[in-house]
């Protein structure tokens, strides 16, 4: 029973495959809109703990990056429609996300990892290039 | 199993879901769109904690810490997400409390109930042993008259 929905289950849920949903932390009933996450927080401390100058890092911290990642895609998402739009296109293609990382500021440190494009300043993070 | 930080992917079906709500109906995404978006975002992630990071060591701790985070995305020019992480974290520590306090209960609930049946055992026991006195007593009363 790999999918089930342990009540009581501890906050980390191991994933084994990429695509499988894994199961979410229960929403609460009584805040409509403060949804908690839905990225499953075992990723994202394994993201924390790649970097080999980090310690420890505390559950709320964990939650509070799942939670910004999370708007971060809702983000980028919604800036890569607008390139789409002006096109006239109903389905989001690679491009758009190019474009959208070129022109807004805060999406330079994808630059490199995600275009493969060297960063304009200097060294922010010794990150090798994706692509 | 030695993976790298690129390597780190979030789960495909969740990075989907939030896309597609966060777009209009009707809107779809390319896989090599979401594919790029979901390497964006653990690349997110890595550079959040980096910034992150620097905050604790600044504040000489070794955990990193909610409020951490906060000051990496000011840092990092994500003003606007501060307010909306502001409230899931509030609500996240009422949930967390939550959780605590329902297995506090539960524990007292347990201790309560071992508590009583060992009242009832004991009770039990009181009474043997004021059998066995009236017994003794019978016994005495006997050999006095004998004597």
């Amino acid at each position: 029973m790999a999918a089930a929905a342990g009540s009581g289950a501890p906050r980390e849920e191991e994933g084994p495959g990429g695509d499988a949903a894994a199961p979410q932390p229960q929403a609460p009933t009584s805040v409509p809109g403060a949804r908690l996450s839905r990225l499953p927080l075992a990723r994202v401390k394994a993201l924390v703990k790649a970097d080999p100058d980090v310690t420890l890092a505390g559950q709320e911290a964990i939650f509070i990056l799942a939670r910004a990642a999370e708007l971060f895609v809702e983000t980028i998402a919604k800036d890569a429609y607008c390139c789409a739009q002006q096109g006239k296109r109903k389905t989001l293609q690679r491009r758009d996300l190019d474009n959208a990382i070129e022109a807004v500021d805060e999406f330079a440190f994808l630059e490199e990892a995600v275009l493969g494009i060297e960063p304009r300043t200097s060294g922010l993070l010794s990150m090798r290039s994706t692509i | 199993m030695a993976e790298r930080p690129e390597d780190l992917n979030l789960p495909n079906a969740v990075i989907t879901r939030i896309i597609k709500e966060a777009l209009p109906d009707g809107v779809n995404i390319s896989k090599e769109a979401r594919s790029a978006i979901s390497r964006a975002a653990s690349v997110f992630v890595l550079y959040a904690t980096s910034c992150a990071n620097n905050f604790a060591m600044k504040g000489k701790r070794k955990t990193l810490n909610a409020s951490d985070v906060l000051s990496a995305m000011e840092e990092m020019e994500f003003q606007r997400f501060i307010t909306p992480l502001k409230e899931a974290l509030e609500a996240y520590r009422r949930e967390q409390k939550g959780k605590k306090e329902a297995s506090e209960q539960k524990k007292k609930d347990k201790d309560k109930k071992t508590d009583s049946e060992e009242q009832d055992k004991s009770r039990d026991e009181d009474n043997d042993e004021d059998e066995e006195r009236l017994e003794e007593e019978e016994q005495n009363e006997e050999e006095e008259v004998d004597n």
